[in-house]
């Protein structure tokens, strides 16, 4: 599995794409799908866990993708933003996202929706306890939430 | 307090008349064949997705850092003081020049011939790289440049610079002591600004009640998501810097001035934009980028900054302290208002004489108050410099005039909202400045506001014995734009283009605000075609028009009448060629759903897609340029007086119920109504966004964000530390829309940006004061200063000395 030096050989999944290529041991999640990648719809914004700019889902969770390195990718399947339209046809949150006027500046959007596809995989009729923790590690500062809660209540009654 | 459950008075309405006549089913006159355009038939006023909607949620929206990947050659980096006040001895680069991969650092000395090295957006009075002193921690000192982040990081960190310290500056009244060391050439005061209108002290005197006080507001950022971040290159005649801003053109000719270039030499092509909020209104990274460019021909440089780095060089908003004091007569009429306010403008003037001037004339707000004493001074100190955010100068000057409402109407004995009602301006009454407002809407707004908050049965829950609940409200107007003789203007070009579509060129912003909707919009309903047919192309020096700046609400007003202007000369053109196609009078036709059709003739119908090949064929331009530069009037230097300070006044009214912890000091805001008047709203769904967005930031401001200088050094320079509203923090905030039609405004509109904002934090405080019995002074109203209000005995120890009584927390705070 160890190459040389600090490199590491990384075999995961990444939106159904099998990736084998060799990354710094030190190099974040983050980094490595947006300067590596260039799957740049995942964001950075605080770099440190807070604001969930940056969120991916790994095994059906949701990670701060700017908080977990590389190796510890190892094996597992991660959904970036890419991944979630169908082609031409959007899914069902960003259809949501786009008709409640969800996104304003955009930058907390992809981060957004993929905390709540985590959460509504895991169960699509959250209370408003789960939602709260499902949602509240995501900073949006531009729309005052309304509009995304409403458009993840509105994700919901489709959800499938 | 009391709380106003009785306070407003309905007034009796006329006995309903009973119908004589028969009821009209039909109107007498059928709109549809009338023969001009009354009211919009097309996208105005309807809630059209946003243009770059798509992109966003499908995260292909590029921003700043976006544009690296596979394009970033070389990386920069800045070097940044250590120190608040300091003169740079000597910069060390040979511990950098030695890590692998730095090409080089540059320092004051490396500009280019010719360059100024100065920035500002008012004073040029910010050395881009610092050349003998530094002036806050933050300033810049130098940059490196590598092959690699890495490597760049690595050798920014490897810079060593010496300094000799200087006495910190810590705030206003360090730097107003007579010992004080000079920050600048001129001293420590920047500037000020004052009202003089009738006679204060005199009408003080006479006052029946005199009620003062004094608010101290905090520091804020901006803290939008979208950290600092572009691209640049330099192609040996033109240099192209991708980077967000709020004001592109003014950018170009900032950057080119610091650098030594022509004009022309320089294009900001701004890429998507992940808020502003005004943070984005002082340069940020395009002369770093530009120098760099320059240096190294052909190579595409990149830089970005780390949050921390972002909230360390940014402006921020202006901490203010606002000595208030109002005098009435028994029966609430207020008689005079003397006011004092001291703002930390920083190390640097950036937009702070903008919105030194916006807090003196927005002093008294939507009150009459017939005599004014204002003085507004700029202090320079070793802080963060301070400038443009949203509410700049007026949400200040809110928390104060709102404050002494509810304190007045104590003291009186009086019903909170019979005082307000007794006090706020009717149409044709004089703001502060004296201006006369010809549409006034406070008490409409005020009222929609309370018919909203007492519409809903109380369904409050039951609350422990440590809560208490109340409910405040705040009632605000805003002076849209600039104003005071700034000669402000919005330029946009409508175009149909080769494939039939059309085309909307701005120089405006879009940071999410949704300017792209709103000039989109307008133009596809004064040219009747699909707004589906619209593209806009915004922002691109090299592309579009200087539209001024994304700031002080002004877009929609400005932008909006400019693309207005310039889309119905392009109407002309299309009605003219179908008159002629049709052979009959171009008044006899009008434009809607992608079609000319006539007004009185319903058979005469041609596709707006066939006119336009038929006017390229025939010569027509199909393009059209339309400028709107309305005059205000430059505010007496001596009185602060102007006939027309500003273009145009926005309303609102805010209400919050909050329950308050007195065992903790939390606060959560139970219930929050935003009303606004903006004219008319062009897209529902963005000014209920900006609404929500805006008023959600107020509640940040009342009870949570906090930037934290200590000696010069920010105590919270990230998102751990500085504390921002989440989905937890804020309810469901209820929006009532207004539209009174302004008589200027793009389709009666006027605008919505800063109100929100402006509005929501004294609408907070007010409940927390209505809930606890003592109203707050001091923002934000975090639990700490709610517990002080409770325990004001306790409260006198200062908060310091508290904690270091307590073992362990003074380690914490040091």
């Amino acid at each position: 599995m160890h190459t040389n030096g600090t490199s590491w050989r990384l075999q995961c999944t990444i939106n159904g794409q099998p990736i084998d290529t060799e990354v710094e041991q030190d190099e974040t999640l983050l980094f490595f799908l947006r300067d590596r990648l260039g799957l740049t719809g995942t964001k950075g914004s605080c770099l440190e866990g807070e604001c969930g700019s940056c969120t991916v889902i790994v095994d059906g969770q949701a990670v701060n993708s700017c908080l977990v390195l590389c190796p510890q990718m190892q094996g597992r399947t991660v959904e970036t933003i890419e991944g979630l339209a169908n082609g031409d046809k959007l899914h069902v949150l960003q259809e949501k996202f786009l008709a409640s006027g969800a996104a304003q500046c955009g930058y907390c959007t992809p981060g957004l929706i993929m905390a709540a596809k985590a959460l509504l995989d895991e169960n699509p009729n959250p209370s408003e306890q789960q939602f709260f923790e499902g949602m509240e590690g995501n900073i949006c500062r531009c729309t005052g939430y309304a509009a995304i809660c409403e458009a993840i209540r509105s994700a919901a009654r489709e959800w499938k | 307090m009391r709380n106003a459950e009785d306070g407003i008075r309905t007034p009796a309405l006329p006995a309903k008349r009973t119908a004589t006549a028969p009821v009209r089913t039909k109107p007498l006159i059928d709109p549809s064949t009338t023969p001009y355009k009354e009211s919009p038939k097309g996208p105005v006023g309807r809630s059209e997705k946003r243009i770059d909607g798509t992109e966003k949620v499908l995260g292909t929206a590029l921003y700043g850092a976006d544009l690296f990947y596979n394009r970033a050659d070389y990386f920069a980096q800045v070097v940044r003081s250590e120190k608040a006040h300091a003169r740079i001895v000597k910069i060390d680069t040979a511990d950098a020049l030695r890590v692998p991969g730095v090409l080089a650092v540059y320092t004051a000395k490396d500009m280019p011939p010719g360059a100024t090295n100065r920035q500002g957006l008012i004073h040029r009075d910010h050395p881009v790289l610092a050349e003998d002193k530094v002036l806050y921690r933050g300033d810049a000192v130098a940059i490196v440049v590598a092959q690699t982040e890495r490597a760049v990081v690595r050798g920014r960190d490897a810079v060593r610079v010496e300094y000799e310290d200087l006495p910190v500056v810590a705030d206003f009244d360090d730097a107003l002591a007579e010992d004080a060391p000079k920050l600048h050439p001129d001293g420590n005061i920047m500037g000020g600004k004052r009202i003089r209108k009738g006679d204060a002290d005199a009408a003080l005197a006479e006052s029946d009640v005199i009620v003062s006080e004094t608010f101290v507001t905090q520091t804020v950022d901006h803290a939008f998501l979208d950290i600092e971040a572009g691209i640049g290159q330099w192609d040996g005649h033109l240099l192209t810097l991708h980077v967000s801003g709020q004001w592109a053109h003014e950018e170009r000719r900032l950057t080119a001035l610091a650098l030594g270039l022509p004009m022309e030499a320089v294009r900001i092509i701004t890429p998507a934009t992940g808020g502003a909020f005004g943070g984005r209104e002082d340069l940020s990274i395009q002369v770093y980028l530009g120098l760099v460019a320059l240096k190294h021909p052909g190579k595409t440089i990149a830089m970005r900054y780390s949050r921390e780095e972002s909230m360390r060089a940014r402006h921020k908003r202006h901490a203010m302290r606002i000595h208030y004091t109002v005098g009435a007569k028994k029966d609430g009429t207020l008689t005079a208002a003397k006011i004092t306010v001291y703002s930390d403008e920083g190390a640097y003037a950036s937009t702070g004489p903008a919105v030194l001037r916006k807090a003196a004339s927005h002093s008294t707000g939507p009150l009459r108050v017939p005599n004014v004493y204002v003085d507004v001074y700029g202090v320079f100190t070793n802080n963060n410099p301070t400038g443009a955010m949203r509410g700049f100068g007026a949400c200040q000057m809110a928390i104060a005039y709102c404050g002494m409402m509810d304190r007045l109407a104590e003291r009186l004995g009086m019903d909170r909202v019979e005082l307000w009602r007794k006090n706020l301006i009717r149409s044709g009454d004089e703001v502060t400045t004296g201006q006369r407002i010809p549409i006034a809407t406070a008490i409409e707004c005020m009222d929609a506001a309370l018919k909203q908050f007492r519409s809903k049965k109380k369904d409050d829950r039951p609350l422990a014995p440590h809560e208490k609940r109340g409910w405040g409200m705040s009632v605000i107007c805003f002076g849209l734009g600039y104003g005071d003789g700034f000669p402000d203007a919005s330029r946009a070009i409508v175009k149909f283009n080769a494939a039939g579509r059309l085309e909307v060129y701005t120089g405006g912003v879009e940071y999410g605000q949704g300017l792209l909707n709103m000039a989109g919009q307008i133009a596809a309903e004064e040219l009747g075609v699909p707004f589906s047919q619209v593209d806009v192309i915004w922002a691109d020096t090299g592309r579009t028009l200087e539209s001024g700046s994304s700031s002080a609400t002004r877009q929609t007003y400005f932008t909006g009448n400019a693309v207005k202007i310039a889309a119905s000369e392009l109407r002309e053109q299309v009605l003219d060629i179908a008159g002629k196609l049709l052979g009959v009078h171009p008044h006899e036709l009008d434009l809607h759903d992608g079609k000319a059709v006539g007004r009185y003739n319903a058979k005469l119908v041609v596709p707006i897609d066939k006119l336009v090949e038929e006017g390229r064929r025939r010569k027509y331009s199909l393009e059209a340029t339309g400028i709107f530069k309305p005059r205000t009037v430059c505010e007496n230097y001596d009185t602060g007086q102007s006939p027309r300070s500003f273009i145009t006044y926005l309303f609102a009214s805010h209400i919050a119920q909050v329950v308050v912890d007195i065992e903790t000091g939390e606060v959560r805001v139970e219930r929050f109504i935003a009303c606004h008047d903006v004219g008319k709203a062009i897209n529902p769904q963005s000014v209920a966004g900006q609404m929500i967005g805006g008023a959600t930031q107020g509640i940040g401001m009342a009870l949570m964000e906090e930037v934290i200088m200590d000696d010069g050094v920010m105590r919270n320079p990230n998102f751990t530390d500085y504390i921002l509203p989440t989905f937890r923090d804020v309810p469901t905030i209820e929006t009532v829309i207004v539209e009174n039609d302004d008589p200027g405004g793009p389709y009666g509109a006027r605008g919505i940006g800063e109100p929100p904002l402006i509005a929501a934090t004294p609408a907070v405080l007010s409940a927390i004061g209505n809930a606890i019995g003592v109203c707050p002074h001091t923002t934000p109203c975090n639990p700490q200063r709610v517990w002080e209000l409770l325990h004001p005995e306790e409260a006198q120890v200062p908060y310091a000395a508290r904690l270091s009584l307590a073992p362990g927390h003074a380690m914490m705070f040091k």
